[in-house]
């Protein structure tokens, strides 16, 4: 028995190994990547690993003033920690408003959401940009108004939140309403603190959108290179003939996005874990 | 949701009807039978609130009312009148060779929706202050106290605490989804595209012509490719949900079994592919199946090929290639989910099976899978869902090629109906196909989520969870 | 009291434009002295200017305003200097503020086309895009002596290149939007024949480069084997019809030596030199020749594009000569448009192309700037030249074109052709033809 469960773990762990090189190579590659000078070995992803000589050319370029990549993380740090915020904040309060309250028109407003759901999201883009413009929100107003594309319709995602709520005894609402507490006062005083986990899912996933977000905000942001975000400007990087060998400043530029986020990620993986998996059980 | 107290589709139109007629004899009577007050309000909104010392509530519908009067004569009415036709006068160039613009097409359309969406809301509001004059004076009538400015206050953070917390949630919603929607579906109808493009050139109703040409067939028609678009949409939609999901499962029951040890760290490794963000992994990864990138060019140095594989080249190469990549980005996630819910699975059962005397797999044929299933159910669906609008994929790592003579309107083998859709919006600016192909996309989305969810054991009653 | 500060206003303004129209006088004139065989742009400078305006410029208070100008990245910082030496030099423009904002020449059409109001002022576009701009209204024409200086400063592609039924549009920048051979001399030994290229690079194990699949490097071989495709416009930009004649034995012809490269286990489909590795052979135009040089270092060469052989017959690889041009988007305000107008000029100008030429080693369109002995002394533009001989210039194509190109190309590179017949080549080609016709509605 035990020698079979030997050998059985030993398969287990070949495979979790091979699987570990599997989901960690590309990333391997990409910091070797960085470091490869794009002045002494030009060229897009070579087809070699090791760079050649071990230089810092990349990253020297993107900390210099004058590439503007350090504007363009600045406003996407904004744009995710407002999107963040905001967006935790209005799912809190249809989660709650769904979850807690029966009202007139709720069965109706949830499936309607539903539906809406269903329409692809770039449908709405070229009308959302004029409708932008009409109040200043596009190019030199981008990121305030990607901040507003980002929060302003997120409580259609409250399925989440709202399972979560559900999962919290009723009881404790109307104890505390007994003792005089009004629905405002159950909400912040009790609710809030008692769905951390839920909270910080939130969060963290409003905050990395942002990050990944390339198609609206060069949409938005046509034009203008002040108002990009970091994956307008490096998607260029790599995809048009007019950035010759910016291959290896993306890698750099990439994983200067990569680390903080996926230390931020490790660091709160556990409310992340509770999430997901709430989420999924919720539907 | 509760299904079970839906009545049928005829029963339903013609209880919206009996309700509508209802509704429309009760705003009769209260005029009838309702006091001067109630009277003037239904002209001049929140007028007998205001008599009736209910301070908030009739500022407010005051306030609507004027604010809905000044929108439709100074904004409102000049683009609505427009709506037949969406402009007539078009841009011209004066002598000095300045342009002057006439009519946009874009913005008439765009605010005539705005403004009838914003009349509906005023009838709601206008027939809420009839009902508020109703119930007062039925109130005052049976010698019961209004709410006082203050109650109103406070009711709004308790017993209509729901009206203040969706308030601004609803209003987004309206303005940058439900407004945006509208707006393409009437482009649908019209013949918005690279030719007409306002304020240059104005665009006007075409119909159904753009429905035709979907389903035209031919050199030039729509017809063929949407159809071989559709299908891999589907097809990709099938195995990328059920090949993650199982292999994920895969991993996660591998990881949680007994004996393997460090579960923390092969669980933080396959993590990192959800910290990084996409455009960043997933255009690297691109780069490396290229026919002279890492991948074919290892391959080419240990001699195990003569000539590069053609990874992103071949159609079926194509495919193939991004649903296992697919697994690469949807693993983990199904990873954490089924780790979390593999605990909550009694040991005891597994206990007694193996008393029983089964082995790994029929327990995981008997147990596992049923209950994953059971409980993932609602779960599967909105990833199936999800993956057939998967945006992300598609565009970083093939942007929908390879192209071939036998698809039209720029569509690849890999494209998916969403990145065809895109690729119309934004490569050719043809936005009436577009929009008909988006909802062409929605009826497909809607029609499979419902086939799917009734067909799903686990469809509980919400009201279930509490 | 109104009045009276109106006339205050007014007096101060004049005030201003008069002197800031002495500085310009001055500063002009000292511009104009360095460069001898430049005075006579100069002097078309302000005279063109001038009759357009009614008015002396020099006189004219423009006021303020915001210009945005779109260009290629590679040269955005050189257009600012240029445009800010531009401005100190006439102070009647320096009301304005520029902004030079790093936009592809690809981007820049389509951004302009989804919002003509939110695009730039003046913006760097390929020529290929001039027909939907203007059908799409994305720009303005340009009238009178405008025109007429950009006819005959230029050579005679590039001003064809920025008409559009007998209406020009566009100041061209560069004549050197064509493509040629690069190649690696340790490796290629005979760069005339695309047969012997092929074979040195199988035997060194080193790719050849040629982007099959896209329609402005793939008419090198329909071109070369004698086929024709061009459009005809109204004055409007819509295309009315299209000349085409690949459904033949030449088009055929050229297909099949499509083919025959892409069989080559050493073919990539690319052209683009920074993506490139293990490179030894690569049809690509000018804007790469750094990249190029330092990818071969010693070994660096170029030529004409070679000749191909099929069925025992050769043709010599043809393809397009193209152009790039500054546009400037319909101005509603007619100041600002006589300073787009004098902006675009002087970017266009002989000066600035010579600067250009040296800052970034784009060829010029203009006719005494291709003079320059430094021009003239350029390997890859001498390359450049001639293959242009073996050229059509570029006219107008429809968006849908490049796609249906693009779509040839992805189904030889897949392998669809491999063994096709010279009947099922024939039925792809006439397929190919029809949808090509149904873009002009014919």
């Amino acid at each position: 028995m035990s020698r079979r469960n030997k050998i059985s773990n030993g398969i287990g762990y070949a495979i979790l190994i091979v699987i570990s090189i599997i989901w960690l190579f590309p990333f391997v590659c990409l910091v070797l990547q960085s470091f490869r000078s794009y002045i002494l070995e030009p060229g897009g992803q070579v087809n070699y690993l090791l760079p050649k000589t071990f230089s810092l050319d990349s990253y020297k370029f993107l900390f210099d003033p004058e590439s503007k990549f350090f504007r363009w993380y600045g406003n996407t740090l904004i744009i995710a920690t407002f999107v963040s915020v905001l967006q935790t904040i209005f799912v809190l309060m249809v989660s709650y408003a769904l979850s807690r309250m029966r009202f007139k028109g709720r069965e109706f407003l949830m499936r309607f959401w539903l539906v809406l759901g269903m329409f692809p999201g770039f449908l709405s883009m070229i009308c959302l940009y004029f409708l932008l413009k009409q109040f200043g929100l596009t190019q030199a107003g981008a990121i305030p108004g990607l901040i507003l594309i980002g929060f302003a319709s997120s409580g259609m995602g409250y399925y989440v939140c709202k399972g979560y709520f559900d999962t919290i005894p009723k009881s404790l609402d109307e104890a505390a309403r007994i003792d005089g507490a009004n629905r405002f006062q159950v909400f912040t005083i009790m609710l809030i603190p008692l769905s951390k986990p839920i909270i910080i899912y939130t969060a963290l996933v409003a905050f990395m959108a942002p990050w990944c977000d390339y198609i609206f905000a060069s949409y938005i942001a046509f034009g203008y290179s002040d108002s990009y975000n970091v994956a307008v400007a490096m998607y260029r990087w790599v995809m048009t003939n007019d950035y010759q060998g910016y291959f290896t400043r993306f890698c750099a530029g990439g994983l200067l996005i990569a680390v903080p986020i996926t230390i931020l990620f490790m660091c709160l993986q556990k409310y992340y874990v509770e999430g997901v998996t709430g989420g999924a059980v919720k539907g | 949701m509760d299904k079970g107290k839906q009545p049928s589709g005829m029963g339903k139109i013609a209880g919206f009807f009996k309700w509508f007629g209802a509704d429309i004899a009760d705003i009769g009577t209260t005029f009838a039978k309702g006091n001067w007050m109630t009277k003037v309000s239904f002209l001049i909104m929140g007028f007998g609130p205001l008599l009736r010392k209910q301070f908030l509530r009739g500022i407010a519908f005051l306030a609507a009312e004027i604010a809905f009067i000044c929108y439709m004569v100074f904004f409102g009415a000049g683009y609505l009148k427009d709506i037949t036709t969406l402009g007539t006068q078009g841009r011209g160039f004066n002598p000095d060779g300045t342009v002057s613009y006439g009519d946009n097409s874009f913005l008439i359309l765009l605010y005539s929706i705005l403004s009838i969406i914003i009349i509906i809301a005023f009838i709601f509001v206008w027939r809420l202050n009839v009902r508020q004059n109703r119930n007062a004076e039925r109130l005052l009538a049976e010698g019961k106290k209004l709410a006082t400015v203050k109650q109103d206050f406070v009711s709004l953070l308790d017993e209509h605490f729901d009206k203040t917390l969706l308030a601004l949630p609803v209003l987004g919603v309206f303005l940058f989804i439900v407004l945006p929607i509208a707006f393409m579906i009437c482009v649908a109808f019209t013949n918005y595209d690279a030719t007409h493009q306002a304020p240059a050139q104005l665009f006007t109703w075409v119909g159904l012509q753009n429905f035709k040409d979907l389903f035209s067939f031919g050199t030039s028609g729509f017809g063929s490719t949407f159809v071989t678009i559709l299908l891999w949409t589907i097809v990709w939609a099938f195995f990328a949900t059920f090949l993650n999901y199982f292999l994920g499962m895969a991993v996660a029951i591998l990881i949680n079994k007994k004996g393997i040890k460090f579960k923390k760290l092969w669980r933080t490794i396959l993590v990192m592919t959800i910290a990084v963000p996409q455009f960043v992994s997933l255009l690297y990864i691109g780069k490396m199946f290229a026919p002279d990138g890492l991948v074919n060019g290892y391959l080419m140095r240990w001699g195990l090929i003569d000539s590069a594989i053609p990874f992103w080249q071949d159609p079926t190469l194509a495919k193939i290639l991004i649903i296992v990549l697919n697994c690469w980005v949807g693993i983990p996630y199904i990873m954490l989910i089924c780790t979390g819910l593999l605990m909550n699975i009694p040991a005891d059962l597994y206990e007694s099976a193996r008393i029983d005397g089964a082995n790994a797999f029929q327990m995981f044929r008997k147990i596992t899978l049923p209950y994953m299933l059971f409980v993932t159910g609602p779960f599967l669906l909105t990833q199936f869902t999800g993956n057939l609008n998967n945006f992300n994929i598609i565009y970083l790592l093939s942007g929908g090629g390879p192209t071939s003579m036998s698809l039209n309107g720029g569509a690849g083998y890999t494209d998916l109906l969403v990145t065809w859709l895109y690729k119309l919006t934004l490569n050719d600016t043809n936005y009436k196909m577009a929009s008909v192909i988006g909802i062409m996309v929605f009826l497909v989305t809607a029609i499979i989520s419902l086939v799917v969810y009734n067909i799903l054991p686990s469809v509980k009653d919400e009201e279930g969870f509490q | 009291m109104k009045k009276r500060v109106l006339a205050l206003v007014m007096s101060t303004a004049m005030i201003a434009s008069v002197l800031t129209a002495c500085g310009g006088k001055d500063d002009s004139s000292n511009n104009n002295t360095p460069a001898t065989d430049t005075n006579n742009t100069a002097t078309d400078n302000s005279n063109a200017s001038a009759d357009n305006s009614s008015a002396p410029a020099e006189n004219v208070d423009y006021g303020t305003g915001e210009i945005t100008i779109w260009v290629a990245e590679n040269v955005q910082t050189f257009t600012q200097d240029q445009v800010k030496a531009f401005q100190e030099a006439n102070p009647q423009y320096a009301g304005y503020t520029v902004t030079v904002e790093p936009v592809g020449e690809g981007d820049a059409a389509s951004n302009m086309i989804t919002d003509v109001e939110g695009g730039a002022d003046i913006y760097g576009f390929a020529q290929d895009q001039l027909a939907r701009l203007v059908s799409s209204g994305a720009i303005m024409p340009v009238t009178g002596e405008y025109a007429t200086w950009v006819a005959e400063q230029n050579d005679a592609g590039a001003a064809a290149a920025a008409t559009v039924g007998g209406t020009t549009y566009a100041f061209p920048i560069t004549s050197d939007n064509g493509y040629f051979l690069y190649y690696d001399k340790s490796v290629v030994k005979d760069p005339t024949s695309l047969d012997a290229i092929v074979a040195d690079c199988e035997a060194a194990g080193k790719g050849i480069y040629m982007e099959i699949n896209s329609g402005w490097y793939q008419p090198a071989f329909f071109f070369g084997a004698g086929c024709t495709l061009t459009y005809d416009l109204d004055d409007a930009g819509n295309f009315t019809a299209c000349n085409i004649d690949y459904a033949s034995e030449n088009g055929v012809a050229a297909l099949k030596a499509i083919i025959n490269l892409h069989k080559s286990p050493m073919f990539v489909n690319g052209s683009a030199a920074s993506n490139a590795t293990n490179c030894a052979a690569i049809v690509d135009g000018t804007w790469d020749a750094d990249t190029i040089k330092t990818m071969f270092g010693d070994n660096y060469a170029c030529a004409k594009l070679p000749k191909f052989t099929v069925d025992g017959r050769d043709y010599q690889l043809g393809g397009f000569g193209g152009f790039k041009l500054l546009g400037i988007k319909p101005q509603t305000d007619s100041n600002k448009m006589q300073v787009c107008l004098a902006i675009a000029q002087f970017l266009s100008g002989e000066e600035t192309q010579l600067a250009r030429y040296k800052a970034v080693s784009w060829g010029p369109s203009n006719k005494a700037a291709q003079q320059s002995s430094d021009v003239q002394a350029d390997v890859a533009l001498s390359a450049l030249a001639a293959q242009l001989a073996e050229t059509i210039p570029q006219g107008q194509y429809p968006n849908e074109y490049w796609q249906l190109a693009t779509s040839l190309g992805d189904d030889v590179i897949s392998g669809n052709y491999d063994n096709a017949s010279d009947e099922d080549l024939m039925a792809v080609l006439e397929t190919f033809q029809a949808t090509c016709k149904s873009y002009a509605g014919q």
